[in-house]
């Protein structure tokens, strides 16, 4: 047999395997700098934004946790503590958001305004018009996201040609197997391209959230009057109130288009003039962060739970099922619009504009349909004889769980994770729809409101208004969709409908 | 082999493993679930240390369960195994994991019993993790060394099972059974998923194996070929219960239980000009959840002691009332569908009741004398009726014998530890041999 | 002997991959006679059971039987039939016994359903007709109490009896030629006895011809009138049983015959084969069993054996053979050989 015996060592760690070879780790990683050196500014800001969330997250389970046993005081305490923490974050945050950033408004400003009725425009980039800078701006983003993505699976590639030990392990088959996928790899494109959107939000608008929507009478857009003849200035809030789609031929600003005071808008305006691209950026960024919240929490919860039963089985086993029928029986719709509305004036509203609080329901209301689709794979691992082997020489069942079945179920947490998070991103949106302190607090963007707004120009000139977001939820729900099928097909490929039986009889030994 | 008496001589007498009065029942835990199953119903054995002990039988006798049940994967319904003189099934917590280390085992299925998420190294070290056993640098040599030991290289040690074949990973569950220097390691059917010409090198290393290590095996199969190859002493299993214990050689030149000499005469011979005589058994085993009242093997077995009074009913008349008994025993245990009890209950003729074409299938051209004829014709009559559970009792009766109505004892036969459950062995009855022929 | 029943010549089946052709059975011939049992023996890997799956024409994509093969069924090509006439022949002249009784039979439909349909489409009986004739079946299969049986799901009967079914299911098609791919490999000794008793009945009762597929010896031993050995998708040694067991001539053979336990008297150590069944992945230019054979010597590498007669009606691929040469004459013997017949390519 031909055996590839150079790479084996038995003492052999990374690291000097890494001094064997360095030039394909080299390569790899000056990329991998220049691509964080460029963006260091945003990309630490980044960074201190999800420590702040941690805070948040982990001092509000503790505050629930005191507020069941009654502690108020340690509440009080707790709440005392995410205040101070968060502070401390977001002070870092500021300073962090002021070193140079190459993708930046700052960068490459499309907010300008024209000189004279023929121009030229003043204050965007190299002078081209708000459009075109714009457009530049937001390839050049897109363009490097994707780059990154890509570099970053590229690191895995090289790590695994020149530097693990294993030369072949069961992931590679299905990585290799989802680069064949097409349909697959369109999901994971459609979630690439939204989770660009929540990272650089602020910097894909034409205007920024809290310039155009949160407070728009505290900033200042000038531009070229046409009546007056002349340069002025007036309040973002002004200037959005005469810039309304309203449906009617003269209150109007459809996709494309610029408002009469020099400003683009991609996606045209809200009822209420506003920016409904930045609109749409802002929303992506709470969407995703509340379903990926909620998804991460009921995958967590359905996954343990799914082991619990299948290892244990018995009254376990039945006593999780009744739970899981008992959830699964109420109205998720009911029961989320009661939740908020007895959290309605607790803290926990507040964070992330009432996000927390929506991702910890959808959580607890959704894994029950998680746990169920896992079961049966866990039930089926667990019925392998590695479990026996690993009982036989005395393994605790809590490391049989984490490292003989976890690995199994994982795949399957993954698809139906990916497919049921759609419905999330569906349900948050009609919380937001039906409004009434339901779904995101407003100011703060949500897709939902987006639709809710526009529903009555739907058959008119300012169609945009809810068509826009519409779509973007349909091709987002679409490609997470896609994305479950991908990786169902990649970790079970016999479901694909592919059958080398055969071939193994003919061939294998 | 001369190593294989001589291991004998040395290790006759030191028992490792005691099991006295073994019973493992599944589902009898609720008050509504219906009998439980008798996987293993009442077994006593001991097993030398050194030797390789066999155990055979045909599936659903309860050999793999016993198995599992000296190694605790499965909890003891009643009954006790010393190991070393330590009752482990009342071991828990550490004790339990303390004395894991010394029994292990080696699993059928190559496929399954091997987690392909890991590399082969990573599944041999395992059990050495589990206990902590030395540095981390130390558990990887011990590996090291263990792979080369089970015949595998030390570059295997970063590969996936996937990119082995069927005997290379059980020579990886070998690797990781010996791992923590075990004792006793049960081998359940090591070669069964195997080709011939693997199944040899398996049986070959483990046999080098033993020799290295001074293990003992209990060594679990269906085939008996292995069995014969590979084991000092074999029992025999058969719904639960240990129908004959013997050493190998004895056993298999002179089996001295229906069970056995049915069982091994119906093994095909490798020999194509071998024409012996052979007995091959009706019918299924009973089901464990219903075994017979009497001894386990009584409805298939081909030396059944006839009650007194119908000695002179022909062979072939004979045959057919035990057919036919147990076709009454099949119908008591039909769970008729909704309409078709309703039917039964309303007196009318359900398609369950229909009887017939069987006793035609029977007893046509078959000699039914007055002796028996009366006990048939009611029967039929209330099978008829939608009482097969009255006709089962009535030929019950009627044509039970010893074998039908008492569990044989274990009796000694010879002197060299030998042991069959079977009435005939008893004084006023025929032996076996005559009784087969007859 | 008359007219075969089955005809089996150079047959080769390959499995295209994405990366190489597999060929699981390359260049295949052999005869079943009328009334005759032919055994076909090999480990896994070594092409048997898609042989008979060539056979029942049921190779489906990524497999394919390459131009050249022939398979002569009562003298109509097999080869040629499509997918109508095919299910016509498998409806009434070819039967297929399979491994897994359980894959075999829908789990959702009575067994009588199953084997009423059967007579309903092969021997048009309907009814009350079809019933009586199930009942005859599984009588003649040796279920008992065969018309409560014929009420039950698959589910209900044991893997013995299941396999008794599948029989029956057979016989109401009326075949004339069986396949049994390693009917008993499943089932416990005891019930392998009855199916091989009752399948060597059947074969008096009704004439069948048989062609036994299994990798068990011992089965072989009992059943079969002729034996093929198999490996890496070649016949190695063809003969009638007796000769075979008594005088295996091809290495492969013997060693095959030395790897069963209890073979040998006594515990002797048991002979083993080093090495795996390679996987046939190209046209075979040299024997595939030479680097495990302890008899190789250099030409094996470089010549590919053909058939030599070594004994009445038998015959072995391997360059030790015909045994009265010297060992150049016998390479130059089996190198004409290939060029003159047995190898297209």
């Amino acid at each position: 047999m031909e055996e590839p015996t150079s790479r084996f060592d038995e003492d052999s760690t990374l690291r000097s395997r890494l001094e064997a070879d360095p030039e394909p780790a080299l390569r790899w990683a000056a990329v991998m700098a220049a691509l964080a050196l460029v963006q260091i500014g945003s990309l630490l800001g980044g960074l201190l934004s999800i420590l702040d969330a941690a805070v948040v997250g982990v001092t509000a389970i503790f505050d629930v946790l005191f507020g069941l046993v009654g502690l108020t005081g340690a509440s009080a305490a707790v709440v005392d503590v995410q205040s101070a923490l968060s502070g401390a974050v977001t002070t870092a945050r500021d300073a962090a958001e002021g070193l140079p950033t190459l993708l930046s408004r700052e960068t490459i400003p499309n907010q300008g305004h024209l000189a004279s009725a023929d121009g030229p425009w003043v204050d965007t980039f190299l002078g081209l018009e708000p459009a075109l800078a714009w457009a530049v701006r937001v390839l050049l983003i897109v363009g490097y996201s994707l780059f990154t993505f890509y570099w970053l699976f590229r690191g895995w590639l090289v790590f695994r040609a020149h530097y693990r030990q294993a030369d072949w392990t069961p992931t590679d088959d299905m990585i290799d197997r989802l680069r064949d996928h097409r349909w697959g790899q369109f999901g994971i494109f459609v979630l690439a391209l939204f989770l660009i959107m929540a990272l650089f939000g602020p910097a894909l608008g034409p205007t920024t959230v809290s310039q155009n929507i949160v407070s728009p009478y505290s900033h200042e857009v000038t531009y070229f009057n046409a009546d007056a003849g002349a340069v002025e200035t007036v309040a973002a809030g002004d200037a959005n109130f005469n810039s309304k789609s309203k449906g009617a031929g003269d209150q109007n600003v459809g996709p494309m288009t610029y408002d009469n005071f020099n400003r683009f808008h991609p996606f045209g305006t809200l009822p209420n003039g506003r920016d409904l691209f930045t609109f749409m950026m802002g929303g992506a960024r709470i969407t995703l962060i509340v379903a990926g919240l909620a998804i991460g929490l009921s995958a967590l919860i359905a996954g343990g739970l799914a082991m619990v039963s299948a290892f244990y089985g018995g009254n376990i086993d039945l006593t999780l099922l009744t739970t899981a029928d008992g959830i699964v029986s109420v109205p998720r719709l009911l029961l989320l619009i009661m939740i908020s509305a007895i959290f309605a004036n607790h803290w926990l509203a507040g964070v992330l504009d009432g996000g927390f609080l929506l991702a910890l329901i959808f959580a607890f209301t959704g894994w029950p349909f998680l746990w169920r689709a896992v079961r049966g794979p866990a039930l089926q691992v667990a019925q392998e004889e590695w479990v026996d082997a690993a009982e036989s020489f005395g393994q605790p069942p809590r490391t049989i769980m984490r490292k003989h079945m976890f690995p199994y179920i994982t795949g399957y947490l993954l698809v139906y994770a990916s497919m049921s998070t759609g419905g999330i991103i569906v349900g948050l949106a009609a919380l937001s729809f039906l409004g009434n302190g339901l779904g995101i607090t407003p100011p703060t963007p949500a897709w939902g409101r987006a639709v809710s707004l526009g529903q009555s120009y739907v058959s008119g000139p300012s169609w945009h208004i809810s068509f826009i977001p519409g779509a973007m939820i349909v091709v987002l729900v679409t490609g997470l969709n896609a994305l479950g099928d991908g990786i169902r097909d990649a970790i079970d490929p016999e479901s694909a409908g592919g059958d080398d039986d055969e071939a193994a009889a003919g061939g294998g030994a | 082999m001369s190593q294989a008496t001589q291991r004998h001589d040395d290790t006759d007498e030191e028992t490792l493993i005691e099991v006295r009065n073994l019973e493992k029942y599944y589902g009898d835990d609720g008050m509504f679930s219906p009998p439980p199953v008798k996987a293993v119903d009442g077994v006593d054995l001991d097993i030398k240390r050194g030797e390789t002990f066999g155990l055979v039988g045909e599936s659903g006798s309860g050999k793999s369960t016993l198995g599992r049940t000296l190694l605790r994967l499965e909890q003891a319904t009643s009954g006790t195994v010393s190991f070393d003189g330590t009752d482990i099934t009342t071991l828990e917590g550490s004790d339990l994991k303390r004395w894991r280390r010394n029994a292990q085992i080696v699993f059928q299925d190559p496929e399954s019993s091997l987690n392909d998420r890991m590399t082969v190294g990573e599944i041999v070290r395992e059990p050495l993790d589990a206990h902590d056993k030395g540095t981390e640098r130390e558990r990887r040599k011990r590996v090291m060394d263990l792979l080369s030991r089970v015949g595998l290289r030390e570059e295997h040690y970063y590969r996936y099972p996937h990119q082995f074949s069927g005997g290379q990973r059980q020579r990886v569950g070998i690797a990781r059974a010996l791992a923590l220097e075990p004792e006793f390691v049960v081998l359940d059917e090591p070669v069964s998923a195997l080709d011939v010409s693997v199944q040899a090198k398996i049986i070959t290393l483990l046999e080098d194996l033993q020799e290295e290590f001074d293990l003992t095996y209990l060594f679990i199969a269906h085939d008996l070929s292995v069995v014969r190859h590979i084991c000092d002493r074999v029992a025999v299993m058969y719904l639960g219960k240990i129908m004959e214990v013997g050493e190998t050689e004895e056993l298999y030149e002179d089996p001295v239980n229906p069970y056995t000499k049915s069982l091994l005469s119906a093994i095909p011979r490798p020999d194509p000009t071998d024409e012996s005589e052979r007995t091959t058994l009706p019918g299924t085993p009973p089901s464990p959840r219903d075994p017979p009242q009497g001894c386990q093997f009584s409805t298939r077995c081909p030396a059944k002691i006839r009650p007194e009074g119908f000695e002179e009913v022909s062979e072939e008349t004979w045959d057919a009332i035990e057919r036919f008994r147990e076709i009454v025993r099949e119908r008591t245990r039909v769970e008729l569908g909704t309409v078709d009890r309703v039917k039964r209950r309303a007196g009318l003729f359900s398609k369950y009741d229909d009887i017939d074409e069987a006793v035609k299938d029977l007893f046509d051209g078959v000699e039914r004398p007055p002796v028996v004829d009366d006990h048939l014709t009611y029967a039929v009559e209330q099978v008829k009726a939608g009482h097969p559970q009255d006709a089962r009792e009535r030929l019950h009766e009627a044509f039970g014998s010893v074998c039908d109505r008492e569990r044989p004892a274990h009796h000694q036969v010879g002197d060299r530890g030998r042991e069959s459950y079977c009435h005939r062995h008893r004084e006023e009855y025929d032996d076996v041999e005559s009784a087969i022929r007859r | 002997m008359s007219e075969p029943v089955l005809s089996v010549s150079n047959l080769r089946t390959v499995f295209h991959t994405d990366r190489e052709t597999i060929r699981a059975v390359d260049g295949v011939s052999f005869d079943v006679g009328r009334g005759e049992t032919v055994g076909i023996v090999g480990e896994s890997g070594s092409g048997k059971s898609v042989t008979a799956r060539s056979i029942m024409g049921l190779v489906e994509s990524p497999g394919e039987i390459l131009p050249g093969s022939s398979i002569r069924f009562n003298g109509q090509e097999l080869t040629e039939f499509d997918d109508a006439q095919y299910r016509e022949i498998r409806g009434s002249g070819i039967g297929m016994v399979f491994q897994d009784p359980q894959k075999s039979l829908n789990p959702v439909y009575t067994v009588g359903n199953q084997i009423i349909e059967a007579l309903e489409e092969n021997q048009d009986l309907t009814g009350e007709e079809a019933r009586e004739e199930a009942i005859d079946l599984l009588e003649a299969v040796a279920i008992p109490d065969a018309p409560r049986r014929l009420d039950e799901y698959p589910h209900e009967f044991s893997g013995g009896m299941r396999q008794r079914a599948m029989i029956a299911m057979m016989l109401a098609c009326d075949p004339e030629f069986l396949i049994c791919d390693e009917p008993t490999t499943a089932l416990d000794v005891t019930i392998e006895a009855q199916i091989l008793e009752l399948l060597q009945e059947l074969q008096e009762e009704r004439g069948l011809s048989i062609l036994f597929i299994t990798h068990d010896m011992g089965v072989i031993a009992e059943i079969a009138d002729r034996v093929n050995v198999m490996y890496a998708g070649e016949i190695v040694e063809t003969a009638p049983v007796e000769e075979l067991f008594a005088s295996p001539t091809h290495p492969y053979t013997e060693g095959l015959l030395d790897a069963i336990p209890g073979r040998q008297d006594g515990s002797e150590q048991l002979r083993t084969i080093e090495g795996d069944v390679p996987t046939a992945n190209e046209a075979a230019s040299h024997c595939r069993f030479a680097p495990r054979c302890e008899h190789a010597f250099d030409a094996c590498e470089q010549a590919h054996p053909q058939h030599v007669e070594v004994g009445p009606e038998h015959t072995a691929a391997c360059l030790l053979y015909p045994g009265e040469k010297s060992r150049s004459e016998r390479v130059e013997h089996h190198r004409a050989q290939a060029e003159t017949g047995g190898d297209h390519e």
